[in-house]
């Protein structure tokens, strides 16, 4: 395709994502702008051979987290067994006293999770990055920019072999349903957002309407005798099952936070009382912490008895002195991440970070060492990207986003993910609030 | 099933998706009449215009004078005027984005573009005609959409009630304005009251209806029109007959009977409006009339809010 009708079709795309109102909203000016979440047309491309070795890592790799959360909530088996230090896994920004001995439907705790992988340049392996056990998004931008790669490019569908991911919505629907504690009724499955104004937002309209379910704010939500209803026109509707998409911290001000305005005051009693599901589950945030991350290989030896599938990326934890050392006289070479945060927030990259904000983090990681974990610098591997101010190709660095999803008994995970890629030529850096962008991931059914 | 908060979007997405769109028409309207009548009458006539939305007061506050520019900018544009053209645009496609998930993927798309037209504004200057065209374009395209793509379940009749509610109101306030600046302002020529009146028509799309109804122009055949019309889609009883089929989707109610207060006061009203002469209200008085009329809609808003949007809980 000549490049004029390239930079014709890319114009064409970003219309067609500023009509639907794809954006997501950023607040430094005041106003809440909304941004393009920038999308490159050229399309990342996976051989099915290097995609079953991701898939079945990543399969293994949530069955264990899951085992972990029912363990740590339930016998802490693996406490006894000291495979992970009690400290650690108790002093976990996101553990929850609540839920030791709660028994949630089917076990499942961890419905829906995203894990983040980057291939080393050096070896070509996937090494696992971090585990997002919480609420994830970004899967609405796969599909839509499948979507948008079809309108655009019907042609190149035609010829090459590309997995479908159009399914997802209706696989989690599924899963939700049959978290439903009343049987026999047609479960009722809301979605629970925090408004309008959280930055997903789209992404929670998005997964609502392709499942065909409500979309509720906390104030379209009451607690009447331990029961969940939704206000409707027409009076109180039960409801079965909330995928929820707010933060543990605000899902209930009588149980949690109580300055929260977007849950439901009375939503844990319900939930105990097993009147109402919730995915995910509460308290998995102790499974996905960073500092714990650096375990999960050794979960899944010790629930599954195999070898990891997929490998971590070496992990210096601060709260283990010798670590510490390690750490505090290599920052310039490190990446040093918080333990409880995402997104990219409280990050040192310490290759490219002056010597002012390496001091400063020198003194963090002194006061609070165990929230803090350092890593290598990890070379990413490069995709070919269209660089609008060549009006060509050029290399860029990439990572890779799959959506899991587990029901009890398999994983399902839609072929490809989010690939985030950095738009800045030589940058490592991919999150969308520091100026990354997406592509779609084309997963091919052989290797050509 | 329908949430009430979801409702309640629905209700004012049709609100301000009408309230601009009759702001565009009677802009747009009075600035082509007074193209061609004397320069000293122009403040006169700009004024009603700033009262027919009922944002007078506000007005002088920002203005000095009423003219086509200030007119345009606090009724087209400005962000201090809270049922500003823009401000509507920007509040109908605010409860849209809240909901687009109950939305067809046309509908939204289509009040999110007009939207993007509407904030354009802001950068480059605007022609008034230009602007009122885009935003009345805008109103019968999200009609056409409306009609074309959106399931006829509660959410659709919601939708309607808060289109035909607000367009009885703001016919209303038309009439009441102008036959009141006729009476009572400064006396016109002849020739000009017909400007007006035309005017008037134009400004509801139903000049042309009007001709073929009643040829001449006359003030009591105009009234009769507007408000007793059984078959033009801007008359008061069309629209109050529309609000009244949707209120009784929504509750099940049968004609005759009503579920709510707000079914009680459209049902009240509509009869009047089936059943009165123009000669009979105008006995009573027009602007006594309409007066009350302004009142009830008001209240069948709050009516309906009450009924399905915020009602209380009992625990």
């Amino acid at each position: 395709m000549p490049l004029e009708s390239f930079e014709e079709q890319r114009k064409l795309a970003d219309l067609s994502y500023l009509v639907q109102g794809i954006t997501f909203t950023v607040y430094s000016d005041g106003r809440g702008t909304e941004r393009l979440f920038p999308f490159d047309l050229v399309p990342r491309i996976i051989p099915r051979s290097e995609w079953d070795v991701i898939e079945r890592g990543l399969a293994q790799r949530v069955m264990a987290l899951n085992l972990y959360l029912q363990d740590i909530y339930g016998a802490q088996r693996i406490l006894k067994d000291q495979v992970i230090p009690r400290n650690l896994v108790f002093s976990c920004k996101h553990f929850r006293r609540e839920m030791v001995g709660l028994n949630v439907p089917r076990d499942i705790y961890i419905h829906v999770s995203g894990i983040d992988l980057v291939r080393d340049s050096r070896t070509g392996q996937y090494l696992v990055l971090e585990d997002n056990a919480r609420s994830p998004s970004g899967i609405s931008y796969v599909l839509e920019n499948r979507l948008v790669m079809r309108r655009t490019f019907p042609r190149a569908f035609e010829v090459s072999e590309v997995m479908p991911v159009d399914h997802y919505p209706s696989e989690l629907a599924r899963i939700l349903r049959s978290l439903s504690p009343r049987s026999g009724e047609r479960p009722v499955v809301v979605l629970l957002t925090p408004g309008l104004y959280n930055s997903a937002y789209f992404e929670h309209c998005f997964l609502a309407q392709e499942m065909g379910i409500e979309l509720v704010e906390g104030r379209d939500l009451v607690v009447v005798d331990d029961v969940v209803y939704m206000k409707t026109i027409h009076g109180l509707t039960r409801v079965d099952v909330i995928y929820r998409r707010v933060d543990d911290d605000f899902l209930d001000p009588l149980a949690f936070r109580s300055d929260s305005m977007v849950g439901a005051a009375g939503l844990i009693n319900a939930y105990r009382a097993g009147n109402i599901a919730l995915a995910n589950a509460i308290g998995t945030g102790v499974a996905d912490d960073k500092a714990i991350y650096a375990y999960v290989p050794a979960f899944i030896k010790y629930y599954l008895g195999e070898d990891p599938i997929l490998m971590n990326v070496d992990t210096y934890l601060c709260s283990n002195p010798e670590h510490l050392c390690y750490v505090l006289d290599h920052l310039h070479e490190l990446v040093v991440k918080a333990v409880g945060e995402s997104g990219g927030y409280g990050m040192l990259m310490g290759p490219s970070s002056d010597k002012k904000t390496i001091e400063d983090f020198r003194q963090r990681l002194k006061a609070d060492p165990r929230n803090y974990i350092a890593q290598p610098v990890i070379p990413l591997s490069r995709v070919p990207s269209f660089d609008p101010a060549i009006g060509g190709m050029s290399p860029r660095h990439v990572d890779l986003r799959p959506y899991c999803l587990y029901d009890g008994e398999k994983v399902t995970i839609v072929p490809g993910g989010l690939t985030r890629v950095a738009l800045q030529r030589g940058s490592l850096v991919v999150n969308s609030s520091q100026g990354g962008g997406s592509k779609d991931t084309w997963v091919l059914r052989g290797d050509e | 099933m329908m949430l009430s908060r979801i409702a309640d979007s629905l209700f004012w997405i049709g609100r301000y998706m009408e309230r601009a769109d009759n702001t565009a028409r009677i802009l747009d309207v009075n600035y082509h009449m007074l193209l061609e009548q004397p320069p000293n009458t122009y403040k006169l006539r700009w004024d009603p215009l700033i009262a027919v939305t009922g944002e007078r007061t506000r007005f002088y506050q920002k203005h000095e004078d009423a003219s086509a520019q200030t007119a345009f900018d606090f009724l087209g544009i400005s962000e201090d005027n809270p049922n500003s053209i823009k401000q509507c645009i920007m509040n109908a496609r605010e409860n849209a984005r809240a909901i687009r998930d109950r939305l067809s993927r046309e509908l939204w798309e289509d009040i999110n573009s007009l939207y993007h037209r509407v904030m354009r504004v802001h950068d480059q200057g605007e022609d008034l005609t230009r602007f009122c065209d885009a935003v009345k374009r805008g109103g019968h395209r999200f009609h056409g959409v409306c009609d074309a793509t959106l399931a006829r379940d509660e959410g659709w009749h919601f939708v309607q009630a808060g289109c035909v509610l607000e367009r009885a109101e703001m016919t209303a306030r038309i009439l009441d304005v102008h036959y009141h600046q006729l009476l009572e302002g400064p006396p016109i020529l002849n020739e000009s009251r017909n400007h007006l009146w035309m005017a008037v028509l134009k400004s509801v799309a139903a000049f042309e209806f009007y001709k073929r109804q009643y040829g001449q122009i006359e003030p009591a055949k105009v009234s009769e029109l507007l408000l007793l019309d059984a078959r033009h889609p801007r008359s008061v009883r069309f629209n109050l007959s529309a609000l009244q089929s949707s209120l009784y989707a929504i509750s099940g109610s049968v004609p005759g009977t009503y579920a709510n207060e707000a079914e009680r006061l459209t049902g009240k009203i509509h009869e009047r409006l089936m059943y009165d002469s123009i000669e009979e209200i105008f006995a009573g008085g027009l602007h006594n009339f309409l007066t009350d009329l302004q009142e009830s809609c008001r209240t069948i808003g709050e009516q309906i809010t009450g009924a399905y949007f915020h009602y209380a809980v009992v625990a």
